[in-house]
């Protein structure tokens, strides 16, 4: 099953790439630097994903006690600082050459770095309990905790932001893209999406693996 | 305006680099624990790696 | 308890003071942009003072070898969340009105004029801080590290009441009206919240035995 879901990832990839590079076309304004959007975004979205996974997996450890819920938010917290950190990084390489500039403070930036450090410190907290009941208990509440505060992080720096400030200069994505950019990053979400999904089975795979060998 | 092909490949390079780093600690942690516990399936010396 | 929290007030006490000289030798003598800085210094104090203070809420406990009697402790644990939040929340108010009186006088701004408005952002904004505060301190009481752990994880979940505070005391200094920054206070109102609430649904998974 895991093995097909790889396989699956890998198709997604390729096909992610073609839309990307073949079909997707050279953008008018930004040239082709913008096709690191097709990286850059999807990520982010995959990001959002794996937080909420850890808030439901949370919520569910926390009411059943189920260790599998406690493995799937622990993997997926630590695919969501994955793919956050990708997400900065790409879209630092980006904003180099487009802005002029390596990171700017604005809306956006500041939220996914917020989000990476909340997280980040999730994972500090599992790393420093040993007992793995505890370990598991607290980074539940801290999980639906950071979760929690995703939206009023993203209220407040937006606010921070926009209000009394010249909007930003250029945005990934206008209100009104070209169709074709906008199949080629869904395509190249469901990639990273399956990317994501398969190395989700597998953390949690080896986390069973690691409750084991420690048992 | 340029192309700045050099940032696009940096960025898909980086992005390559970190999934593919992430999936092979993966699979070495795995090989590694399996073998190490005794009884488990996978723990036979002649198993094979698959891409499972 | 009480102990704890004089010993904790005098330490913080002295602390606020010494923050005044950092903040005077990191922006020099210029006035213009000490005003200018002025609430968000005013806010990096309180969270300074906050993370100490907060940080030492369960140090008592831990010390002592408490921890298992609260862990044994009948009845409702949020209880104690509660009154250790209140608690703290006295105390930082307590340190927020004493930077306030120093900031008053060591950098001659006026504070009296905007004291109302000003009063209200803090409570709003202490409530905020003192809320998570209190839940992480209980948290991180029983891990390593948790001098550095306890900042780490506060502080990034901080971000929106330190945006929203330092925008709104920013506003009421200029003499704006409340109504300029309603947003700023409904969103603090929405974070104390949800803050609270978090806190007092999920402390008693920590003090599990």
């Amino acid at each position: 099953m895991t093995r097909a879901l790889g396989w699956l990832a890998v198709v997604g990839l390729v096909a992610g790439l073609v839309m990307g590079f073949a079909v997707a076309p050279r953008e008018v304004t930004q040239g082709n630097v913008q096709r690191i959007m097709y990286v850059h975004v999807p990520s982010v979205w995959v990001a959002y994903v794996a937080f909420a996974v850890v808030f439901v997996a949370s919520i569910v450890y926390l009411a059943r006690r189920a260790e599998g819920a406690d493995h799937v938010a622990h993997a997926s917290a630590e695919l969501g600082v994955l793919f956050t950190g990708l997400t900065i990084a790409t879209g630092s390489i980006w904003g180099k050459p487009t802005w002029g500039a390596w990171w700017t403070w604005d809306a956006r930036l500041t939220s996914v770095a917020v989000l990476f450090v909340m997280y980040l410190g999730y994972l500090l907290l599992r790393g420093m309990i040993d007992e793995p009941e505890r370990a598991a208990r607290y980074a539940a509440v801290l999980g639906v905790v950071a979760a929690l505060n995703i939206p009023l992080v993203h209220f407040s720096v937006y606010w921070w932001r926009t209000l009394h400030q010249p909007p930003s200069l250029m945005k990934p994505g206008g209100s009104s893209m070209p169709r074709v950019i906008v199949w080629a990053l869904l395509v190249n979400f469901a990639a990273f999406a399956l990317v994501y999904l398969y190395f989700l089975a597998r953390r949690v795979r080896l986390l069973r693996l690691e409750a084991e060998a420690a048992a | 305006m340029p192309d700045n092909w050099g940032f696009v490949l940096a960025a898909y390079g980086l992005a390559a680099l970190v999934l593919f780093a992430y999936w092979r600690r993966l699979i070495r942690r795995e090989k590694e624990l399996s073998a190490s516990m005794p009884g488990h399936p996978m723990s036979a010396p002649a198993s094979r790696t698959s891409l499972e | 308890m009480e102990h704890r929290s004089k010993e904790t007030l005098n330490a913080l006490v002295f602390f606020a003071l010494l923050l005044l000289f950092v903040f005077q030798f990191a922006l020099g003598p210029d006035r213009e942009r000490l005003a200018a800085a002025l609430p968000g210094l005013l806010w990096l104090g309180f969270v300074l003072a906050g993370l100490l203070g907060l940080g030492r809420t369960f140090v008592l406990e831990r010390e002592n070898d408490c921890w298992d009697a609260l862990l044994l402790a009948p009845g409702d644990k949020s209880a104690i969340y509660v009154g250790k939040l209140a608690v703290n929340v006295l105390l930082m108010l307590v340190v927020e009105v004493l930077l306030l009186v120093l900031f008053t006088f060591f950098f001659n701004v006026d504070l009296v004029g905007p004291l109302p408005a000003l009063a209200l952002v803090m409570a709003l904004g202490t409530l905020g801080l003192a809320a998570v505060g209190t839940l992480f301190a209980a948290m991180t009481a029983q891990v390593r590290a948790r001098e550095l752990l306890f900042p780490v994880l506060l502080l990034p979940v901080q971000v929106p009441v330190l945006l929203a505070t330092v925008k709104a005391t920013e506003a009421v200094l200029l003499g704006e009206p409340l109504s300029a920054v309603a947003h700023w206070l409904k969103l603090l109102a929405a974070a104390d919240v949800v803050y609270v609430a978090a806190g007092v649904l999920t402390f008693d998974f920590l003090l599990e035995s």
